[in-house]
C-alpha cells in the first residue's frame, strides 16, 4: 500500500492517538479495531504493502490506547520478522501438486498417457 | 541321452511342509518315468543312513547332495559320492549353522567348509524363487555349472539367451507317502557315462541339455503316460466329448502358474450385466494409474482436513475482544497486571523444515556421484562442503534458540498464569497469527487446486491391442455420481450443495457420517472412462468380448503356460482370424500356449507347432481317452500306447466336417466364382 512513493502506515501514532489502516485508506482510532480489521492488517504485513509504527508509550497519552498499540505492535511485528519465511513457505505449499493440476491443466488439457507412468 | 533330476527331497525338514518319506514312492517315480540319474537335496541336512538304502534300492544312479540356504536363495551342491563320510561331516557342519528356516550361510562360510567348490556340482536357483543375490552369485559364478528353472517356458527363454546360464528343470519334488500326482519336471543330458564330472562337462555346452528325449527342446513331457507337447503353439482338435476340455483340465491340474481361458468364459451373457461388468473391469485394472494420479490431491486434503478455521477464526476474535476490553480496564491495573510479563507475547517459534531440506539438497549434490563432474565443473566441491557446512552450523544454532525460546516461552506462560489467577484484570488472549495466515493461505491454495482438477480433460488415452481406454475427468453434476465414485451408498443431497466451494464442501463433507476419510478426495472430481473401438465410437458388445479375450491372453504373459478352450464359441472367424491368431502366435513364441479348437479358422490358419487329437472310444464296455499326437507335417498322429491314425483324416474331419462335405463345399465355392 503505497502513496506518493510512501509506504502507508498500518498503525501509526498520530497527535498522540494510536491509529490504524483499513481497507478503505481511512484512519480509525486504535481502540475502535475489530477482527476483519486486524486480519486485513496481518496480510498487508505479508505481502510488505505497508509499515508498522513503533510503539512508543511517551507518544501515546491514553493508557487505553497503550494497551491495544502495543499487543497490536509486538503480534504483528512478531509476524513481520516472519515474513520471509512465510513467503518462502507459502510458495513451496503444494507445489509440485499445483503444477500437476493447475499449471499442466491449462497448458495441455491434463492429458497424459497411462503408459508413460 | 540321460533323464535326470538332480532335486529330489527325502527328509522333512524346519523348510517342508509335512510329509513321510516313501522308498516305495520314489522307486516308482524313477521306474514310471524311466529316470536315469537322481540326487538327493534335502534342506541344509544331508541323512548319509537313509541316502545308502536309496542308493541299494533306487535303479538310477543317485548321487548325495544337498540344497543349502545361501544368503536369501538357495543352492544346490551335489557330490561324486566317492568320500560319502567326508561329505556327511561337512554337510553336518551345515546343518549346525543352519536350524531354523531363516538361518542361513554366507559364501564365505560355503568355502570354508566345503573347501574347493570345483570338486562339486553347484546349481543355483536362477528362474526360481528364492534366488540367491546377485553379489553371491557372481562370487560363486566360477563354480556354478546350470541355473534350475521351475517351468519348460522358463526352460526355452533361458535356453535361447546366449547371455545366460544353461537351464535345467528339475522336480524339487517330496518322495512321499500317497504321492499321487508324478511330478513331470526332469532335463535330458547327451552323455554317454554317468559320472558327476561327465554330467558337469555335457552342463557346459547348452547343445547338450534338452527338455525331451527326442525332440530337443521342441516338446516337453506333460503326463506320466509319455505324453509330449510342444514348447510353443498346440492345438487339440477331438470330436464332441472326446476329452479335450478333459486334457486341458488335467494340465491345470499339475502344472503351476497356468492361465487357463475356459470356452464361453468371455461371451456376453446380458447386456447391461456385461457392460457393467466389463467397465468394472477396466477401471480395477485402472484404478492404479488414477490413484497415482490423485495421490497429491489426496495428501492435501489429508492436510486440509487438519486445519480448524473454526478456531483460527475464534482465536483473532477472543483476542480482539479481550484485548480492547484490558484496553478499558488500563487505568484500574493493579500491582499484578502492571507486571510486564503479564502481557509479554511468547516467541514464535519458526518450522527448520525449509533448512533441512536445504541441506539435504546440498548434501545431495556433494554425495552425487553420477553426476560430479557436472557439478564440479559449476561448483567446486570444497565450497559444496562449507556452504553444508554452514548450514549445518545455522541449523545447530537455530536449534539451541529454538530451545532456549520454548524454555522462555514456558516460563513466561508460568509467571502470566499465577499473575491470573492473583488479578481481577482482563487477561489478553494469546493468538498465533503466522499459523492463521498460513492456514488461510492453505485453504486458498486447496480451492484453486480443487477447481482445476474438476475442469474437464483427460487422465490418460492407452491405446490397448486395436482399442482405447480414456479416462476422463469432470465436476460432477448429480448426488448420485458421488455414491458411486465412492462404491458406497451415501446420500450427497446436500453436500452438493457446497461443490462449488470446495473448502466448504470438504467441511460438509468431513461431518458426513458415512464417508470414510481415505475416500474423501475421490468427491471432488469425477473419473469416467471409455473404452473406443479403433473408429472412435463406443464398443459394442461383441467388441467387449473381443477386447476382454486380448487382454486375457495379453495376461498369459505373465503365466508359464496358456490354455484356451473352443474361443470360436464366443468370437466370429474374422476376429479369430485376424487378431486372436496372431496374438496367440506370438505369445507362443514365448510360452505353451494349448488351444481346443473345431474351427478351421483357429485349427488350420494358425498353424501350430504340435497337434494333438482326442478320442474317445468303446473298450470292453468302457470309455476309453486316448491323446494321438504329431508335428503338423507328420502322415501320421501316434499315441502314447501306440496306435496310430492319419493326420490328413483327422484334419478334414475336425476341421471341414470330414472330406465329402469339404468337397462339397469347395464345389460350391469354385461354382459360385465361376
Amino acid at each position: 500500500m503505497m502513496t506518493g512513493g510512501e509506504f502507508m502506515k498500518l498503525l501509526r501514532i498520530e497527535n498522540h492517538l494510536g491509529q490504524f489502516l483499513t481497507k478503505d485508506g481511512s484512519y480509525h482510532i486504535i481502540d475502535e479495531i475489530t477482527k476483519d480489521n486486524l486480519l486485513w492488517i496481518m496480510e498487508r504485513v505479508l505481502d510488505s504493502t505497508g509499515e508498522l509504527e513503533p510503539y512508543d508509550e511517551e507518544k501515546i497519552k491514553n493508557q487505553a490506547h497503550q494497551v491495544v498499540y502495543k499487543s497490536l505492535y509486538n503480534n504483528l511485528k512478531a509476524l513481520e520478522e516472519r515474513r520471509q519465511e512465510f513467503i518462502d513457505e507459502s510458495e513451496r505449499l503444494y507445489l509440485e501438486d499445483y503444477k500437476k493440476y493447475v499449471e499442466d491443466a491449462s497448458q495441455q488439457g491434463g492429458a497424459r498417457d497411462a503408459s508413460s507412468h | 541321452m540321460k533323464k535326470i533330476d538332480l532335486h529330489i527331497h527325502t527328509v522333512k525338514t524346519a523348510i517342508d511342509s509335512e510329509f513321510t518319506f516313501s522308498i516305495d514312492s520314489f522307486k516308482q517315480y524313477v521306474t514310471d518315468l524311466e529316470i536315469d540319474v537322481v540326487a538327493v537335496t534335502n534342506h541344509n541336512l544331508f541323512d548319509a543312513s537313509q541316502f545308502r538304502m536309496i542308493q541299494q534300492e533306487i535303479s538310477a544312479q543317485v548321487f548325495p547332495g544337498i540344497e543349502i540356504n545361501l544368503g536369501s536363495g538357495h543352492l544346490l551342491l551335489i557330490s561324486d559320492g566317492a568320500d560319502l563320510s567326508s561329505f556327511d561331516a561337512k554337510c553336518t557342519q551345515v546343518s549346525d549353522k543352519i536350524r531354523n528356516v531363516t538361518d542361513s550361510i554366507s559364501v564365505e562360510e560355503l568355502k570354508s567348509i566345503f573347501g574347493n567348490l570345483s570338486d562339486y556340482l553347484l546349481i543355483s536357483h536362477y528362474e526360481k524363487s528364492p534366488v540367491i543375490k546377485a553379489s553371491d552369485f557372481m562370487e560363486l559364478l566360477p563354480y556354478i555349472s546350470v541355473g534350475e528353472v521351475d517351468s519348460a517356458k522358463k526352460f526355452v527363454r533361458t535356453m535361447r539367451d546366449d547371455e545366460k546360464l544353461c537351464p535345467v528343470i528339475f522336480s524339487d519334488a517330496r518322495m512321499k507317502k500317497g504321492m499321487t500326482k508324478l511330478p513331470m519336471r526332469q532335463t535330458f543330458i547327451d552323455c554317454g557315462e554317468v559320472t558327476l564330472s561327465a554330467i558337469k562337462s555335457c552342463f557346459k555346452d547348452k547343445g547338450k541339455v534338452f527338455l525331451s528325449k527326442q525332440d530337443g527342446n521342441k516338446l516337453f513331457q506333460i503326463f506320466e503316460d509319455g505324453q509330449h507337447i510342444s514348447t510353443g503353439l498346440n492345438v487339440i482338435l477331438g470330436e464332441r466329448s472326446s476329452g479335450k476340455t478333459y486334457t486341458l483340465d488335467r494340465l491345470s491340474n499339475s502344472f503351476d502358474r497356468v492361465k487357463y481361458i475356459r470356452q464361453f468364459d468371455l461371451v456376453q451373457k446380458s447386456d447391461e450385466d456385461d457392460e457393467k461388468r466389463f467397465n468394472s473391469e477396466v477401471q480395477r485394472n485402472r484404478s492404479r494409474f488414477v490413484d497415482e494420479y490423485l495421490s497429491g490431491f489426496r495428501s492435501i486434503v489429508d492436510e486440509v482436513l487438519k486445519i480448524d478455521i473454526d478456531k483460527d477464526d475464534k482465536d483473532i476474535s477472543e483476542y480482539v475482544k479481550t484485548l480492547l476490553k484490558s484496553a478499558e480496564e488500563a487505568d484500574r491495573r493493579d500491582a499484578f497486571s502492571r507486571v510486564k510479563l503479564y502481557d509479554e507475547l511468547l516467541f514464535s517459534i519458526s518450522s527448520n523444515d525449509g533448512l533441512k531440506d536445504l541441506i539435504a539438497s546440498v548434501i545431495h549434490l556433494i554425495e552425487n556421484t553420477e553426476y560430479r563432474s557436472v557439478i564440479e565443473s559449476h561448483v567446486q566441491l570444497s565450497s559444496l562442503k562449507s556452504l553444508a557446512v554452514e548450514l549445518i552450523q545455522k541449523l545447530w544454532a537455530k536449534t539451541d534458540q529454538d530451545r532456549n525460546r520454548k524454555h522462555v516461552n514456558s516460563t513466561i506462560k508460568d509467571v502470566k498464569d499465577r499473575l491470573r489467577m492473583r488479578t481481577a484484570a482482563t487477561h489478553i488472549e494469546s493468538t498465533d497469527m503466522y499459523e492463521l495466515s498460513l492456514n488461510k493461505r492453505k485453504i486458498s491454495r486447496f480451492n484453486e487446486i480443487a477447481q482445476a482438477l474438476k475442469k474437464e480433460g483427460i487422465i490418460f488415452d492407452e491405446p490397448v491391442q486395436g482399442f482405447r481406454i480414456l479416462a476422463s475427468k469432470g465436476p460432477f453434476t448429480q448426488a448420485s455420481e458421488m455414491s458411486s465414485a465412492i462404491k458406497r451408498q451415501a446420500a450427497f443431497k446436500e453436500a452438493i450443495v457446497a461443490y462449488d466451494n470446495p473448502y466448504a464442501f470438504l467441511q460438509v463433507l468431513k461431518k458426513h457420517e458415512k464417508i470414510d476419510g481415505s475416500d474423501i478426495h475421490r468427491l471432488f472430481v469425477r473419473i469416467t472412462y471409455r473404452i473406443i473401438n479403433k473408429d472412435g465410437s463406443d464398443v459394442s458388445g461383441g467388441e467387449r468380448s473381443e477386447f476382454r479375450l486380448l487382454q486375457e491372453i495379453k495376461d498369459a504373459q505373465n503365466y508359464d503356460m496358456l490354455l484356451l478352450d473352443e474361443p470360436e464359441s464366443s468370437f466370429d472367424n474374422k476376429f479369430l482370424n485376424k487378431d486372436v491368431n496372431s496374438i496367440i502366435k506370438s505369445i507362443s513364441k514365448e510360452m505353451p500356449v494349448i488351444v481346443v479348437t473345431h474351427n478351421n479358422n483357429v485349427g488350420a490358419s494358425i498353424i501350430p507347432d504340435y497337434v494333438l487329437y482326442a478320442q474317445k472310444s468303446i473298450e470292453d464296455e468302457q470309455n476309453k481317452y486316448r491323446l494321438f499326437s504329431g508335428y503338423p507335417t507328420d502322415k501320421q498322429l501316434v499315441c502314447v500306447d501306440g496306435n496310430k491314425l492319419n493326420n490328413h483324416d483327422i484334419l478334414l474331419n475336425s476341421l471341414e466336417a470330414g472330406i465329402d462335405v469339404y468337397d462339397d463345399r469347395r464345389r460350391i465355392y469354385e461354382t459360385v466364382k465361376n
